[in-house]
């Protein structure tokens, strides 16, 4: 087994206005030939970062600044710039992440695939076959359409599967793998997966493969290295690091992954968010130490080091701390709430479809369905793209009128005369967007855009304190009031949305993907905030969502779409436990297995035992 | 619930955001600040003229015709020489400067308030309005705006008000173009649909949510715009067909002056180098004003 | 075949764009020009006229007819190409118009050629001392450069080349002893052609002058877009991934940075060449260049209606056959812009 990389206490250290920072600290691994390497962590980790490190293409401004970095047994950083071009595409292979835009929009496929072979060395005649051979073998059967297309002619899917080609073309000895499902579908990603792990056995070629999922890494992966804000945390073999995961965060991370299948549990997410970069200049000990429940004054101050825990499995801590003894406390679910009360909300044979325009077929966005919710009923509905469910969405608050079908709030017909019952529907439901980048106005401060909806109404002396209540009751500090949204994170973004909606006490809120993009602590953070103001105010959410997980943790029921139909309807426990629709059975053998429960809720490593 | 385990409010610093756009940015870079000079400059000769200029603009001093630039000797002091009917050329181009004021400030207003008015109509409204509003522009586009300005002259009759008027009936769809896709970007964004669910009427939407977005395009046009302004006027007094014969403007010095070019050029090269300056100004104030506002640019940096 | 029909259903719909356009544009042209309160013919008629002579002439020019009448006599009379009868020529107003078309064309034309290669030349040249501090000055310059008016450009260089320097001509096309046989009207052509090298060298430096003020004017337009763009594009992800790919600089830029950013450089030049092709109207009245520019300046100076509208429809159309160029050439450029 040869080692193909290495690295050993590399730090890269980046110069932003004026003051240094290591934006990755002492980071240390080894792959040999034909493993898959996880690298695990939220958005801000460093784990890109480290991507782009082994192949040689850091910002400017950022640099390695110790260390040693080995690939193949040769020197990769005093290497120089046309060597290091050599090897990119060659040994070296990398697949983006977002593939849609990683091709040039005015090339064809072929023309970019074709330039790619001839940097490898393949004759001009031998070139368009063997195209059409790399496509095939990624599984696009129509290789020569294919060639003759332009990557906006492909979906996302299609797109990534010609990267996938153009990589393993050369033969590589290593494939830097950056988040390459993220931006796909569920059961796209899943076949993308299998057809990763293929050509990585079929070509012998070892990946490195960067993800936030743990449950991802879990399932592919032969390693795992974890990151926190540029610090490896923990690594080891994948089953022991999921086994008895170790460091705090780890565990924390793990706490924080609602599960598809298995008891349900509470998630704990840790409180706070990771150090920004710009933070990170004044720590010098342990990174994480503010955010851990056993830290004490020396993780502070200390730099953390590398202490074993099992074979091939350590973790980085500033003191022998008794890391061991943090504990998530898992408490379990209620169980799903059966609906009690007449429901509020009345939807019958609602569907849309949007009429024919220059030249475009009309097209059925949503076949006719009906529901009801009910006082703290929290309804989740789950579809991949295109299935209807934004559409959906905006049906129920009236940003798009049905082409069929009522919508009954409290028996009151709101779609016949919107305009004289437009305020009971406002007053009763309200919508949490799902990009909180445009669901705000930039130009408005935090505390203004949560009392918006007071606008209309005469007496501005109420804002002020309902300004300051709303803030209160979504968990942010007072003081964020007079910011503006870009100075907010993702997540403080996405509370400031759910307040605004929240200003008016509408029964019903509809949450159109509040928590896709955001990372796993955010996730659970705000997951658990609904679930308390259900528990606090009987408000009821429908919860729309691709993500199957935060469905089963949220929601008392569920509706599947797929195309515009409702394939599938009934109690989280039912539906995910038996389902009795193919989709849905598709879309559960799509998500990466979940790692055991137990492992997170003993607080002493190695008493236990499971499968 | 014993343990709410989110309480404990989000105290984070804001440097925990992703979003890399600084708080508000660099004050006007150097350009900016540049042109502010030239065009306060402007504005201040062109208020002070009655004031400071040396002699009524058409004032013949016919012992002076075609005189070079003198600065010692005996009154009248021609400090830019005369023309060729012996009137002082700094005096004229002084009292240029308000023609070349007035018709910038107005003009660029009037396309303005015109052209972003019928650009939000458009872009909110959409569907039939809009069709008809863009067919409008897409029309008035195919008239080279030379040429449709130097026809609405001829059509309207010389003086400052037409020369306005033409050049507002000309630009407006500048405006109307960009303010369109403005609005129709801004209107993509979910919290304007926000503001709908909130059940605030489209004059709302519009004042509060849609023009604070515009703004900043709409601030960088007029100062580019009033550039445009004093060019077109220059052209169309080269022409003839700007203001009546005796106002003294600029584009008028620089079509008397050419006959005598050969002789005394300053008489040309003067108003030549007030319009240039001038535009300069604008211009410069515009690109900063841009440089300033425009959001992607500061995201990519490019704050040179 | 299939690409025959695709070509096709691209370009059609576009082509009667352009003809609705035109007929729009020709029935606006016209009204405009009746309705307004300027006497058709108040240039035509001697001092002193009755009222009978009056009624006799307006006669003759068909406007005693209803308005809608007229404009069908005028427009079905435009299809045969006749356009009426200029006031001031007492000529038909078609020929002069045939006459000052190719003039005013090859001007653009080769403004064109100096304003893009300068242009496309600065746009590159800021490009690559990005990041270094000849960027802020090269910007400025940039700005200073775009400010300057094409009639300035003009009197500079007549002022510099022509007068100080006697280097340059600056007067008309062509020095008036020479002879050219006239083809196509485009002097530089005819000359050729007829292997008139002398004339055809004459020619030449006869365009320098105009065609260079023009093209200064329009350049700096052109390199702050170009530069604009590919700053904004080498930022795009598919650049990224090209290096990634081991793809060298030289190559990233050419290949692939280049292409993108010549989408929206082309758009804005065809803006500018469409203003361009209606804007040469204070050059060519500088230069004497017997254009259209020309043609339509003493034409609204003498009130001479006919000529006016004449000049104004092929101003319209030139500007609309620009726009179809520049449109096609887009299309060919941005494969996302073909719905397939």
């Amino acid at each position: 087994m040869s080692r193909v990389l290495s690295l050993r206490d590399v730090t890269v250290t980046a110069r932003l206005g004026g003051v240094s920072v290591d934006v990755l600290r002492r980071v240390s691994l080894e792959l040999d030939q034909g493993e898959v390497l996880g690298i695990v962590g939220e958005s801000g980790a460093g784990k890109s970062l480290l991507g782009r490190l082994i192949a040689r293409q850091l910002p400017p401004g950022f640099d390695v600044t110790s260390g040693a970095l080995d690939f193949q047994g040769k020197d990769l950083v005093s290497q120089s710039e046309r060597d290091t071009r050599q090897l990119l595409g060659r040994k070296i292979a990398y697949i983006p992440q977002e593939p849609s835009v990683a091709l040039d929009p005015v090339r064809t496929i072929g023309w970019q695939f074709g330039r790619h072979l001839a940097r490898l060395g393949v004759d001009r005649s031998s070139r368009r076959a063997k195209m059409v051979r790399s496509l095939e073998e990624v599984g696009l059967h129509h290789a020569s359409a294919v060639l003759d297309r332009y990557a906006h002619q492909l979906s996302g899917g299609e797109c990534q599967r010609v990267l996938i080609a153009m990589a393993f073309a050369s033969e590589p000895a290593l494939l830097i793998a950056d988040e390459p499902t993220t931006a796909l579908d569920v059961t796209t990603q899943s076949t993308i997966v299998a057809l990763l792990r293929q050509m990585q056995a079929a070509h012998g070629t070892s990946v490195i493969f960067v993800t936030h999922d743990l449950r991802l890494a879990r399932q592919i992966c032969n390693k795992v290295l974890v990151l926190y804000a540029g610090d490896p945390v923990e690594r080891g073999p994948a089953v022991s690091l999921f086994a008895a995961p170790t460091h705090p965060y780890t565990r924390a991370l793990l706490a924080a992954n609602p599960n598809v299948t298995g008891p349900r549990v509470k998630l704990a997410p840790l409180p706070g968010t990771m150090p920004g970069l710009k933070s990170l200049a004044g720590l010098s000990g342990c990174r994480f130490a503010s955010r851990c429940s056993v830290a004490d004054e020396a993780c502070r101050i200390a730099p953390p080091k590398w202490r074993a825990v099992g074979a091939d499995h350590a973790v980085t801590c500033s003191s022998a701390c008794a890391f061991e003894s943090a504990h998530i406390s898992s408490a379990p679910l209620p169980d799903a709430r059966v609906a009690s009360g007449e429901p509020i909300l009345r939807v019958e044979m609602l569907g849309k479809t949007f009429a024919a325009a220059f030249g475009r077929r009309p097209t059925v966005a949503l076949e006719p369905l009906s529901f009801t919710v009910a006082p703290g009923e929290i309804v989740g509905i789950v579809g991949e793209s295109g299935s209807g469910k934004s559409t959906l969405a905006r049906l129920l608050v009236g940003l798009e009128t049905p082409s069929s079908g009522t919508i009954c709030i409290d028996d009151v017909d709101v779609t016949a005369h919107p305009h004289r019952t437009g305020e009971l529907r406002r007053n009763t439901m309200q919508m949490v967007f799902q990009d909180p980048q445009s669901a705000l106005n930039p130009r408005r401060s935090v505390a203004d855009l949560v009392t918006q909806a007071m606008e209309v109404q005469p007496r501005t002396a109420d804002r002020a304190s309902k300004a300051a209540a709303l803030l209160a009751i979504i968990g942010l500090a007072q003081e964020l009031g007079t910011r503006f949204p870009f100075q907010l994170s993702g997540g403080q973004r996405q509370r400031v949305n759910i307040a605004r909606a929240l200003c008016n006490a509408p029964r019903i809120l509809v949450a159109d993907e509040i928590v896709s993009g955001l990372d796993v602590s955010v996730q659970a953070q705000l997951l658990n905030l609904l679930l308390q103001l259900r528990d606090s105010t009987n408000l009821a959410v429908v919860l729309i969502s691709h993500d199957l997980s935060v469905v089963r943790y949220l929601c008392d029921r569920v509706m599947v779409l797929h195309r515009g139909h409702l394939v599938e309807s009934g109690t989280v426990d039912r539906v995910f436990g038996q389902p009795s629709s193919n989709y849905t059975r598709a879309l559960l053998d799509a998500c990466p297995p979940d790692p055991p429960v137990e492992a997170l809720t003993e607080t002493q490593p190695g008493e236990t035992e499971w499968t | 619930m014993s343990e709410d385990i989110l309480v404990r409010p989000a105290i984070e610093t804001p440097a925990d955001a992703p979003l890399a756009v600084p708080a508000r940015g660099p004050k006007l870079p150097l350009e900016g600040w540049i042109g502010a000079i030239l065009v306060a400059t402007l504005v201040l000769v062109a208020l002070l003229a009655p004031w400071i200029a040396p002699a009524p603009p058409n004032d013949m001093d016919l012992l002076a015709l075609l005189q070079w630039p003198s600065w010692s000797g005996e009154p009248p002091l021609h400090l830019m020489g005369t023309d060729h009917l012996g009137r002082d050329i700094l005096s004229r181009l002084m009292w240029g400067a308000r023609i070349a004021c007035v018709v910038a400030f107005l003009a660029a207003l009037g396309a303005a308030i015109f052209g972003t008015i019928l650009g939000v109509i458009a872009g909110t409204m959409g569907g039939r309005v809009d069709w008809v509003i863009s067919r409008m522009v897409e029309l008035w586009m195919s008239f080279p705006p030379v040429v449709l300005s130097l026809l609405l002259m001829v059509a309207l009759g010389t003086g400052v008000g037409n020369v306005i008027f033409a050049i507002v009936l000309v630009d407006w769809t500048r405006f109307c173009r960009v303010v369109r896709s403005e609005v129709l970007v801004i209107r993509t964004q979910n919290y304007v649909a926000a503001a709908q669910l909130m059940g605030f009427g489209h004059l709302r939407i519009m004042w509060r949510e849609v023009m604070p977005g515009v703004m900043p395009t709409l601030i960088t046009l007029m100062a580019m715009e009033m550039g445009i302004a004093v060019r077109v006027e220059a052209v169309l007094s080269f022409v003839g067909m700007s203001v009546a014969a005796d106002v003294a403007t600029w584009g008028q010095m620089i079509a008397d002056a050419r006959a005598n070019m050969t002789e005394m050029p300053w008489a040309m090269l003067a108003p030549v180098l007030a319009i240039v300056v001038t535009v300069i100004g604008f211009n410069l104030l515009g690109d900063g004003l841009r440089r300033r506002l425009d959001p992607r640019l500061l995201a990519r940096g490019d704050t040179t | 075949m299939k690409r025959m029909t695709g070509i096709l259903r691209l370009v059609v719909p576009r082509l009667l764009s352009v003809a609705l356009m035109m007929f729009l544009v020709s029935v606006l042209v016209f009204a405009a020009l009746r309705l307004l309160p300027i006497d058709p013919i108040g240039a035509a008629l001697p001092p002193g006229a009755t009222e009978a002579e009056r009624q006799l002439i307006m006669k003759e020019f068909g406007l005693d007819r209803p308005i809608v009448e007229q404009y069908v006599m005028w427009a079905s009379n435009l299809t045969q190409g006749r356009l009426g009868m200029s006031i001031n020529l007492r000529t038909d107003v078609g020929a002069p118009l045939a006459a000052a078309i190719p003039a005013t064309l090859e001007l653009v034309m080769a403004a064109l050629a100096v304003g893009i290669t300068l242009g496309v030349g600065g746009g590159l040249a800021l490009f690559a001392v990005r990041g270094t501090a000849m960027e802020p000055l090269g910007n400025v310059v940039t700005s200073i450069l775009a400010s300057i008016p094409d009639f300035v450009w003009a009197i500079f260089g007549i002022l510099s080349m022509g007068v100080w320097w006697r280097a340059l001509p600056f007067i008309g096309r062509i020095d008036s002893g020479l002879v050219v046989h006239e083809v196509t009207g485009f002097m530089l052509i005819d000359t050729l052609v007829a292997g008139q090298w002398d004339s055809f060298a004459n020619a030449l430096l006869h365009l320098v002058l105009p065609a260079t003020a023009l093209g200064l004017a329009f350049a700096p337009m052109v390199t702050r877009i170009l530069r604009s763009s590919l700053l904004t594009v080498i930022l795009e992800d598919f650049i990224h991934f090209a290096r990634l790919r081991g793809v060298s600089e030289r190559e990233v830029l050419l290949k692939h940075a280049l292409r993108n950013a010549a989408l929206p450089t082309l758009s804005l030049i065809g803006v500018q060449a469409g203003f361009m092709f209606g804007g040469t109207l204070l050059v060519e009245a500088i230069f004497g260049w017997p254009g259209l520019g020309s043609l339509m300046v003493t034409a609204a100076r003498g009130g001479d209606m006919p000529m006016i509208q004449g000049a104004a429809l092929v101003y319209c159309l030139g500007v609309l056959l620009i726009n179809l160029i520049v449109d096609m050439a887009s299309l060919a450029l941005n494969p996302r812009l073909r719905k397939s």
